[in-house]
């Protein structure tokens, strides 16, 4: 047995058939030093909430590829599209507290893009997308419950997620419903 | 089906196959998330998760009627998605770890301690040193909770040869983060 290898029945604690207390006293050291590296693991829930609009998007775009005569209006709809973010929607988890969850815009006219919700305390400053050709992106671990955000483009334009659910902010403004 | 009630995945499959395609944004929103954490663990990134979720229901749609047991689509998914997965980390074996460090300091930063956040991020590197056949169980066992028995069933595999797997992997584990330190 090579000096990395885990004694078999340290193996067997890391597998959770047995507990710590069941090695032998001699053991115990080695069994700490595995528990600790099971500390390490990511567990966080992650959430792609862009990936039904990119599926069925590609989907379609492949099968107007087939149909030429539809081509236009597809192209219309496309400049027409300046925004997208679903909702995420995952499986309920009583365990998972936090949710990784990526956020997308489609901005091509924008200088900067930013993102405020409840969060970051509607903090236009606190959370910017990073640009990537027409697409901005800002990748956040939230906790799970309902988040209100909307995204604030060149510094001073608040959109609302045009493809999410929305609520009135009391002071004429729209903003984005997100449930995790 | 009665007003209230969920169409069922064999419903949906069945009813896109049909023509309504429309209907397909169902299983997606359904199951794109389910995976999104075993995508993003395997392959160590983010972005490379997401393509590969994205690709992987293009791909069972384009292949949708060879999905022999419709009310078990999700099973058959996760295949096309495992092989996409395999296939991607094929191709792009070297950027990965960085991006698996990065990809976990999202996480760190909301749940505060540096300590967490240093073993975090050093599992995570020596995760991807590991071969994509033990990093999957060790993902599937400690990532995804699932038991010995379920990730047979799900990979069609035994469990004496999972344990093999994953003994080496815990092996291999504790070489890097040795190594690391």
């Amino acid at each position: 047995m090579s000096e990395h290898e885990f004694h078999p029945l340290v193996k067997q604690l890391l597998d959770g058939d047995i507990t710590l207390a069941d090695l032998p006293a001699e053991l115990r050291a080695e069994g700490q030093e595995a528990l600790q590296l099971l500390a390490g693991v990511e567990r966080t829930s992650v959430s792609m909430p862009a990936v039904t609009w990119r599926v069925m998007t590609a989907l379609e775009r492949r099968r107007r590829r087939f149909r030429p005569w539809l081509l236009a209006p597809a192209l219309a709809a496309a400049a027409a599209l300046v925004l997208w973010l679903r909702p995420a929607s995952p499986p309920p988890s009583p365990s998972a507290s936090l949710v990784t969850v990526r956020f997308v815009l489609v901005a091509p006219e924008a200088r900067q893009v930013s993102l405020a919700g409840t969060f970051n305390q509607w903090n236009p400053q606190a959370t910017p997308l990073i640009r990537a050709g027409n697409v901005w992106t800002a990748t956040l671990t939230l906790p799970a419950g309902q988040h209100q955000y909307a995204f604030v483009v060149d510094g001073a334009r608040w959109v609302p997620d045009p493809g999410a659910p929305a609520v009135d902010d009391g002071f004429g403004r729209r903003n984005s419903v997100l449930t995790l | 089906m009665p007003p209230g009630s969920q169409a069922t995945d064999g419903d949906i499959v069945r009813a896109v196959l049909a023509g309504d395609r429309e209907r397909y944004a169902q299983l997606v929103e359904r199951y794109r998330d389910r995976y999104a954490r075993y995508a993003t663990r395997m392959l160590g990134s983010l972005d490379a998760a997401e393509d590969a979720v994205q690709d992987a229901f293009v791909r069972a749609f384009d292949q949708l009627a060879q999905c022999k047991e419709p009310d078990k689509f999700v099973g058959w998914f996760f295949l096309i998605l495992r092989n996409r997965c395999f296939a991607e980390r094929r191709r792009n074996r070297t950027s990965a770890s960085l991006d698996a460090a990065n990809g976990v300091a999202a996480a760190d930063r909301a749940d505060g301690g540096a300590e967490n956040a240093e073993s975090r991020r050093a599992l995570q590197r020596a995760l991807m040193e590991l071969t994509p056949d033990q990093r999957e169980v060790f993902v599937l066992k400690h990532v995804e909770g699932l038991s010995y028995s379920e990730i047979a069933e799900r990979l069609s595999t035994s469990v004496p040869s999972l344990k093999m797997r994953m003994h080496r992997a815990y092996d291999r584990l504790r070489e890097q983060l040795r190594d690391h330190t």
